[in-house]
């Protein structure tokens, strides 16, 4: 009588698993194309890379109705210009922005295309390898510049907690398609795979050309971010904001002036810095006057809207620089690095209510953090319940606490008629020792597939077939006591 | 597909085969149990199978098993059930009230601090909203701290991952744990 209840109910637990399978299934749904780059780059990572997808898949549909359309008719041929092509399409949305402030901001699309050729030439730059392409850096840094720019923007036209996904999903896609920009990319969860040479790498190139350069401090978080990756996001977070929170106080001594307003002002210098910086590197001369014209448009942006963007802006800045490890102190507040490391950690956590806005049913609609925290209470207390009152009734179902199985599965399957699965040997040794076929890790990551080919799989599956055909009467899901 | 289905049903199988296990042995120590007992047994078992299908690599598999541990009688019974890795003892409490504390004062420095900038930028209505949101979430991450086994001293971001992997727990739990009722109801049922 409850056949169909249960096969009702198969569906929704195997679509429950999901979360923790997150890796096999939501990269192939949210990403057909890009796929395989994602995989190939952060396949360690999988929960933090699989937000990104589907964050990234959040800020592509954004990206969509950009009005720059020319530049995604551009020939997309790779994985790699895949990814180009959202960066493309983030720099052209930045220069929607920037139209009615700065002007004269049109020719910005038209480099981030020169720029996005490159791109192609560097797909083989898995994140292991060195950084060789000063050009392709060169991209990507103007890249999250300019992302920094449409993050002010965003920030006034959208919710709080939409911004830190978006830019987090920029950041992390610039640093899993950009080898190079491990360089930058180590506060991004998805190097958590590549090599540990990178730490050793920065500092010292930055090192040398930095110091004529006043933003010298902007790039010394590497190592400390990346000891962040290498030990778990959770618990050293704390650890490395407060790191950050040293070496970015002495950015602002360097810098100097106070003042709200000078908030956007440090970020203009440090822009600047920054791009005089690049401008070393970029072996790519042809842009360098579009990175000067950059600057100035820059600056102009932000005097004009020093006071208009307020913190916005600056956060937006902020938080991808940060993922690169350049963080950018906002001035005029003393706890700059705090508020930093609070965005940070504060976007982690949204990406993680996205996994359980997964998991927890009623929870689809993003509500906001304290009304979900509500649900999933509610729901982590309901399921202890059940686990209480399950215990209760299967006390009273048997007196002698005798599980016989085997019993159960020979009775069901004659019952229900659940086809020639009596053939099956239910082997009791299931219940003895059985080597344990693969145990979870932490939490999240589920390389499942582990688990196929093996000839005890094969035994196990054709065990399970039966008995989950024998519960095919069982009560509803959802709390029902 | 396969690999997600493959991967949770062999999660219950372990948990069934870890359970049935542990309510053997607890059988075998106590012949006869009444009720409250049995069902007694019957959780402890279901819990500790549950824990220990994390191998203890999270939280609150660790400390659930610690919990049942601390009573000795059910001590001895979790030390036959598994073998002593799976048996470990929370890590240097101390140390990490330590750090929560350096942590906890800190982040009570910044928040102020916070506050202070944002009355200043937003105006003081617009904080106190805020603050009221803020209260909201914390207040609730409390009572999840206290759901949650082990997750007193975690910050915001492992509390929401523990939760995580603890819900899918659960539900692995429920649903093994739901599917063996019913099959026993229908298997007395039908005698």
């Amino acid at each position: 009588m409850d056949i169909a209840g249960k096969d009702t109910n198969m569906e929704p637990e195997k679509g429950n698993e999901n979360p923790i399978n997150y890796h096999a299934t939501n990269m192939s749904s949210d990403w057909p194309s890009n796929d395989n780059n994602l995989i190939g780059t952060s396949i360690g990572i999988i929960p933090t890379g699989n937000s990104n997808v589907e964050s990234f898949a959040c800020s592509s549909a954004l990206m969509a109705d950009s009005s720059c359309p020319q530049i995604w008719n551009q020939p997309v041929s790779g994985q790699s210009l895949g990814y180009c092509d959202v960066n493309v399409q983030n720099i052209a949305r930045t220069s929607d922005n920037f139209g009615p402030t700065s002007g004269g901001t049109g020719w910005i699309p038209d480099a981030m295309l020169r720029e996005c050729v490159y791109l192609p030439t560097v797909p083989g730059m898995v994140p292991q390898s060195m950084p060789h392409f000063p050009a392709g850096s060169g991209f990507i840094e103007r890249a999250v510049r300019f992302s920094c720019f449409s993050g002010g923007n965003f920030g006034d036209t959208m919710n709080p907690y939409r911004v830190p996904e978006n830019l987090n999903s920029y950041s992390h896609i610039l640093a899993s398609t950009q080898g190079q920009h491990d360089v930058f990319a180590s506060g991004g969860r998805n190097m958590n795979t590549t090599g540990s040479s990178k730490a050793v790498f920065l500092p010292s190139e930055y090192g040398i050309e930095g110091s004529p350069l006043k933003n010298k401090k902007t790039i010394e978080i590497l190592p400390i971010s990346r000891d962040e990756e290498k030990q778990g996001v959770g618990m050293l977070a704390n650890d490395s904001n407060e790191v950050e929170f040293s070496s970015r106080g002495d950015q602002e001594e360097l810098e100097g002036s106070p003042g709200e307003s000078s908030g956007k002002g440090l970020g203009s210098k440090k822009r600047k810095s920054t791009e005089q910086n690049r401008e070393l590197n970029e072996n790519n001369r042809a842009l360098e006057p579009s990175v000067e014209t950059a600057k100035d448009d820059a600056e102009i942006q932000h005097k004009s809207d020093s006071g208009k963007h307020g913190k916005h802006g600056s956060q937006g800045s902020d938080l991808p620089k940060e993922e690169y490890i350049r963080v950018r102190a906002r001035r005029g507040q003393a706890t700059n690095s705090h508020s930093l490391a609070e965005r940070l950690r504060r976007e982690k956590i949204s990406d993680r209510m996205k996994f359980l806005q997964d998991l927890v049913p009623g929870c689809s609609k993003v509500t906001g953090k304290a009304v979900m925290l509500d649900e999933i209470i509610n729901y982590v207390q309901s399921l202890q319940r059940q686990v209480e009152f399950l215990s209760m009734k299967l006390a009273t179902l048997n007196p002698q606490l005798t599980f016989n199985i085997e019993g159960f599965l020979t009775k069901d399957i004659i019952q229900s008629h659940i086809g020639s699965s009596s053939s099956l040997p239910f082997p009791p040794d299931m219940i003895l020792p059985h080597p344990l076929l693969h145990q979870t890790p932490p939490g999240l990551i589920q390389p499942g597939l582990s688990n196929l080919g093996n000839s005890s799989n094969a035994l196990r599956r054709s065990i399970n077939s039966p008995f989950t055909a024998a519960f095919k009467e069982s009560t509803s899901r959802g709390p029902n006591l | 597909m396969k690999a997600r289905t493959g991967y949770s049903t062999s999660l219950k199988q372990e948990f069934l085969k870890k359970w049935i296990k542990g309510i053997r042995i607890y059988s075998n120590f106590k012949k006869d149990m009444n009720i409250l007992e049995r069902k007694k047994a019957i959780k402890l078992s279901a819990d500790l199978a549950i824990a220990s299908t994390r191998n203890a690599s999270t939280r609150w598999s660790r400390t659930l098993t610690a919990n049942i541990s601390k009573n000795e009688t059910n001590k001895i019974f979790v030390e036959q059930i598994f073998s002593d890795s799976e048996v470990i003892k929370k890590e240097a409490p101390s140390r990490l009230m330590a750090r929560s504390n350096r942590i906890a004062s800190k982040k009570i420095w910044r928040r102020s601090h916070i506050t202070q900038i944002k009355a200043r930028k937003m105006g003081p209505y617009a904080v106190k909203a805020r603050s009221i949101a803020k209260k909201l979430v914390k207040n609730r991450t409390k009572v999840l701290k206290s759901l949650v086994p082990g997750g007193e001293n975690m910050d915001g971001i492992s509390l929401i991952k523990e939760t995580l992997d603890y819900i899918v727990s659960l539900r692995v739990q429920v649903d093994v744990m739901r599917r063996l009722a019913s099959a026993a109801e229908n298997s007395t049922r039908s005698l």
